[in-house]
């Protein structure tokens, strides 16, 4: 947690709700599309502020599971990502190879909580 | 050519050459088409008034690298003269694609670019799924769709001589490759790379194919499919592509209705066989479903990472396309879990 005073989500969410109180609606055209697409952009990225690290964490440990071991990379996440989609391009992991589907559907899902949470909730399958 | 008033003097110079001059009136830029500009407008000659539209092209980017020891592959797009061409090849077969109206021509100013007759209707897809303007229309629309792209599986491809054949594996040759360009690795559009490298159809008749044709891409009125757009990147290929494409959930727009968010499949497979007389392999369309979600995927990709030459971020709007990466690949995979269940 931050010791900077307000807080980085604050500061966001403060220039956010400016954006789209006050000045979306004196818009019109181009200028409101394009403001309209800036809030949902830092609607992203404030849930990324939230959510970002817990996700991280359990992909991790997935990551761990599924390839059998750890990574001493300064970025493991994005390391053992490397060596999976390696893994899968090359045939060396099978596309049916236990518990591989479960990830990559559970990785987009939290991804998707983060990028666009109704995609998931309106799906109709 | 930028301003509205230098491409207002620019067309009354061309449409005026060709026949009787007139005036270019109500000239508008239309919001929309995130590679070229259309412009919608009236032509008053005489006592004629024509509502027409133009559109202008960006001149060709060069191909990729090449893709295969063969041959250069790259992704279809069409030229100004080409995308002309077809539609009225197009229209000449029983689709209704724009009347063009005008090619231009290098000296005319306006880079690649040509004048079509304008049609009344709506093309945002949100609001042809969800608007009661249009709650008549919707019931009609799967079937029209069947008979349109029916009629563009039977174009006779003789006359088109400048659309690329791209084989199932050409496809993913060329889609597979533009994703090689970027420093990326992501597991989940591996997995779909490989999938669809262990799912290519084997057995396939080449047809024309629009390759883009979706709601969005469509003029819709109260009486249904007025007008099909957008040919630029129409192609030789599977013509279960076409159905594939029209059925993915991002060009439903939220709307009921797994074609288009409008209608059934079994309406859309019905009208397309009984007009068409080719039988729809619904395995098939699942594919080109699943591929063509890949496809777009691959798309959100290039447009989030593409880059501006002072290096700097690309628009706000092309990096919120980067982020709807994961929908069409979570769309994939509730497909194929479908397609093995």
């Amino acid at each position: 947690m931050s010791t900077r005073i307000p807080p980085t989500d604050v500061l966001m969410r403060a220039a956010t709700d400016y954006l789209e109180r006050e000045l979306l609606p004196t818009l019109q055209g181009y200028h409101r599309f394009q403001t309209r697409v800036s809030i949902n952009v830092l609607r992203t990225a404030m849930r990324e502020l939230q959510l970002g690290a817990g996700f991280d964490a359990t992909e991790h440990a997935r990551l761990i599971a599924l390839l059998g071991h750890r990574c001493d990379e300064p970025d493991p996440v994005l390391a053992l990502n490397d060596e999976l989609a390696a893994a899968i391009a090359s045939g060396r992991l099978g596309l049916d190879a236990p518990g591989l589907v479960d990830h990559l559907r559970q990785t987009l899902a939290d991804a998707l909580a983060i990028d666009n949470p109704k995609w998931i909730a309106r799906d109709p399958r | 050519m930028t301003t509205p008033a230098e491409v207002a003097a620019a067309l009354a110079a061309a449409l005026g050459r060709e026949a009787a001059p007139g005036e270019v009136r109500a000239l508008q830029r239309l919001t929309g088409g995130a590679t070229k500009q259309t412009w919608s407008f009236d032509w008053v000659s005489g006592a004629r008034h024509e509502p027409l539209i133009l559109q202008q092209t960006p001149v060709a980017s060069a191909p990729c690298p090449s893709l295969s020891e063969t041959r250069p592959l790259r992704a279809p797009k069409l030229s100004a003269e080409q995308d002309a061409a077809l539609m009225v090849i197009a229209r000449a077969g029983g689709v209704p694609a724009p009347v063009v109206r005008l090619v231009l021509a290098p000296g005319d100013g306006l880079g690649p670019a040509y004048v079509t007759e304008r049609v009344d209707g709506e093309t945002l897809g949100r609001r042809i799924v969800e608007h009661a303007d249009f709650a008549t229309a919707r019931p009609l629309m799967a079937r029209q769709c069947g008979e349109i792209l029916a009629h563009i599986h039977h174009l006779p491809t003789t006359g088109l001589p400048f659309l690329a054949t791209l084989s199932p594996q050409d496809e993913l040759a060329v889609y597979g490759g533009l994703l090689a360009q970027f420093e990326m690795r992501h597991p989940a559009l591996e997995y779909a790379l490989r999938w669809v490298r262990q799912n290519l159809p084997t057995r396939w008749e080449p047809r024309v194919v629009h390759s883009d044709f979706r709601t969005g891409n469509l003029i819709v009125g109260a009486d249904g499919v007025r007008c099909v757009l957008d040919w630029e990147i129409a192609r030789v290929g599977d013509p279960m592509q076409d159905l594939g494409v029209l059925c993915m959930r991002t060009w439903r727009f939220g709307g009921a209705g797994e074609v288009g968010g409008f209608g059934s499949r079994d309406e859309l497979y019905a009208a397309y066989e009984r007009t068409a007389g080719i039988p729809v392999d619904p395995q098939r369309v699942r594919f080109w479903e699943a591929f063509s979600n890949l496809k777009w995927a691959i798309s959100c990709v290039r447009r989030g990472l593409a880059q501006p030459a002072d290096g700097a971020p690309a628009s706000v709007e092309l990096c919120a396309v980067g982020r709807r990466l994961e929908e069409p690949l979570w769309d994939f995979f509730s497909l194929i879990a479908c397609a093995h269940a």
